[in-house]
């Protein structure tokens, strides 16, 4: 009887969407190894019994040699086998890697039923495999699949109640290489085919010169894309909702609003020359609403669309190879890249990823750097709102001093921290253009799961603001800090509001900036204080489960040793 | 044939690997990515000043930081 049955294979051969195809549960998948740091488990209705399914991070052996791979590796082990089956997924393009486990997990005794998965992908490569022949030699369940397009999927499930254990002798890893490459040489035919406009790319795309004019290029194109779809979903949808449906409601509701008392300034706010000001009324129906809707859900969405198209596609490990020399300074290597990349979304996501890579050193290291000086897309969205209006000079300065502090911060924690940086090794997965609908699903998850996280939080946090000013709560805090704010960072003293209220969400604190009329340069040191000030509470939680009480309460030092020095200088350098 | 290693060789050469240095697990994790002695290959890029190398082998493309690409003992074709 069945209880589970498990998901293995390499890194990077479509685990993960296989796994959404079977359990209805959606996973974030993308074009590079290590995406799945988390085991996802989710149920599949075979007949009358519900079984479990649990997908695990990829690996190559049975032999782990990474801590991703002792996970997967550990939990195979955990139930008796006669109450397990294993979904082992190949990459057909290339098999003879991908035997290795399966032939290990057949040696084990373990209830297998292979997939081999991309088969158009394969096919469009020449390379063409015969599943029944493959079937007769290893006397397991062998399934072509596409899990993209969902093609043989059924017929898997289907197939799923013949696994049973096979027989075969354990090899030695001399003999297990020469029997794949023998089975390799029965099953597997190879048509020659030319070279491909996507082989030149990815060919280009990972040499010394030409590769970094294409990262530039990729990257001043990524940046200047999500600014512009931002910037066309506030003008031509958002802001129009909000200034010709949403305000007129609002200003009916405020002109037979008798007494404008607590109530009023809770929910509407101050009113600014008697009217609402989206910007700056502060209130939990007039405020709230916008800096979420209005101001940071558009940059969301086009910020997602754009990473998960560079993920899809596969561009991401080659970048890895790219920063891998600049990163090695940082005492990192290049995948680090993509965790930090990941942080630009949001920090939460961007630290989890960590787990790709090897030792806690370089845990710690990439976790403080994505706290301190990667802004999430709600507070770049903020920054680009309010600074934007001073020029791009401004923003683009918050950007530069963010980028130096990593580099120095980098160099300083490679140099101070025992360790060593580990060696990079990492598997370039081919270029592939993903169906739009997978991409589509992506994004909408993502843009969901940030309207969950921020929603609450932000109506919540806003609502308690209003609350704790309006009782004037607020002041004894500020008198206390008066000292540190005004003389250390040059700002006023009621900007440690937002200081303070960074620590819940950075868009809600900006927004407090609003009404304070900085100045640019005020504003400037504002803003990047808030980015590199303590990450909001959200990715607090995260840091400390990663990193364990000790490395987090060290990072939290160097992230408020940091603030103080930067906002510091920046006041010494520029106000005076 | 003069051995050589990885990193010596010339980008866009082929080669086959006679060895691997280093550590077993270093061993073990580059043979079951499909890196052990007697395999064909193409180096495909080099990254300058001590980046990574990019290698074709089998029908799977590798980047390896450059000790460890050092630490591979290759025969240029």
């Amino acid at each position: 009887m069945i209880k589970k049955i498990y998901l293995i294979g390499n890194p990077n051969v479509g685990k993960s969407v296989i796994f959404s195809r079977l359990t209805g549960v959606h996973v974030i998948s993308s074009n590079y190894p290590g995406t799945t740091v988390e085991i996802s488990k989710g149920y599949l209705q075979l007949d009358t019994s519900r079984i479990e399914i649990v997908d695990l991070p990829g690996t190559y052996s049975l032999e782990p040699t990474s801590n991703a791979e002792e996970v997967a590796v550990s939990l195979l082990k955990e139930h008796p086998r006669n109450e397990i089956a294993v979904i082992n997924i190949l990459d057909s393009t290339n098999l003879e890697r991908n035997l290795l486990l399966t032939l290990q997990l057949i040696e084990d005794g373990y209830p297998v039923i292979v997939c081999l998965n991309m088969c158009d992908e394969a096919s469009h490569r020449g390379v063409s495999i015969d599943a029944k022949k493959l079937e007769s030699i290893l006397h397991i369940p062998i399934v072509p699949t596409c899990a993209v397009t969902g093609a043989g999927i059924k017929s898997m499930i289907e197939r799923i109640k013949e696994i049973a254990p096979a027989r075969r002798d354990k090899l030695s890893h001399e003999e297990r290489w020469k029997e794949i490459g023998h089975i390799v040489e029965q099953v597997q035919h190879l048509e020659h085919r030319h070279h491909s406009l996507r082989e030149i790319l990815e060919d280009v795309s990972v040499q010394p010169f030409t590769g970094i004019i294409m990262a530039i290029g990729i990257i001043y194109a990524s940046f200047k894309f999500v600014r512009f779809i931002g910037e066309a979903i506030i003008s031509k949808i958002t802001d129009p909702i909000f200034l010709n449906l949403y305000q007129p409601i609002l200003e009916k509701l405020t002109f037979y609003w008798q007494e404008k008392g607590f109530w009023f300034h809770l929910f509407i706010g101050d009113l600014i020359n008697g009217k609402i000001d989206f910007k700056q009324s502060l209130g939990v129906l007039t405020t709230a609403p916008y800096i979420e809707f209005g101001m940071v859900l558009p940059y969301v969405i086009s910020f997602y669309f754009i990473l998960s198209l560079l993920e899809d596609v596969g561009y991401l490990p080659r970048l890895a190879i790219l920063l891998d020399n600049i990163l090695h300074r940082l005492g990192l290597h290049g995948y680090a890249i993509i965790p930090v990349l990941l942080g630009f979304g949001c920090n939460v996501p961007g630290i989890l990823s960590t787990r790709v890579l090897e030792s806690k050193r370089e845990r710690f290291i990439t976790s403080t750097i994505i706290s301190i000086g990667v802004p999430c897309v709600p507070l770049q969205a903020m920054i680009f709102g309010l600074l934007g209006a001073f020029g791009g000079y401004y923003v683009g300065g918050v950007y530069l001093v963010l980028f130096c502090l990593i580099l120095i911060l980098g160099m300083i924690l490679n140099r101070t921290m025992a360790g060593y940086s580990p060696e990079f090794l990492l598997e370039i997965p081919s270029y592939r253009f993903p169906p739009l609908l997978m991409l589509g699903k992506k994004l909408y998850f993502r843009v969901k799961g940030f309207l969950i996280e921020a929603v609450p939080v932000v109506l919540i946090g806003v609502l308690f603001i209003n609350i704790l000013l309006y009782f004037k709560l607020f002041d004894i805090v500020t008198n206390i800090f008066a000292p540190l704010i005004k003389g250390v960072f040059g700002l006023p003293k009621e900007a440690i509001v937002a200081l303070v209220i960074g620590f819940l969400r950075k868009d809600v604190a900006v927004g407090l900036l609003m009404p304070l009329s900085l100045s640019a340069k005020q504003l400037f040191i504002a803003a990047t204080l808030l980015a590199i000030s303590f990450p909001c509470v959200a990715t607090f939680i995260v840091l400390w489960k990663e990193l364990g009480l000790k490395d987090f309460i060290k990072s939290a030092l160097i992230m408020i040793t940091v603030s103080i020095i930067v906002g510091g200088l920046l006041n010494f350098v520029i106000l005076r | 044939m003069k051995k050589i290693s990885l990193t010596q060789i010339k980008a866009n050469s082929k080669g086959k690997i006679v060895e691997i240095l280093g550590g077993a697990n270093l061993q073990t994790k580059l043979m079951n990515m499909g890196v052990r002695s007697g395999k064909e290959f193409a180096k495909l890029s080099h990254i300058g000043l001590e980046g990574p190398v990019v290698i074709k082998t089998g029908r799977t493309i590798l980047a390896l930081g450059h000790s460890v690409a050092s630490k591979i003992i290759v025969e240029p074709e």
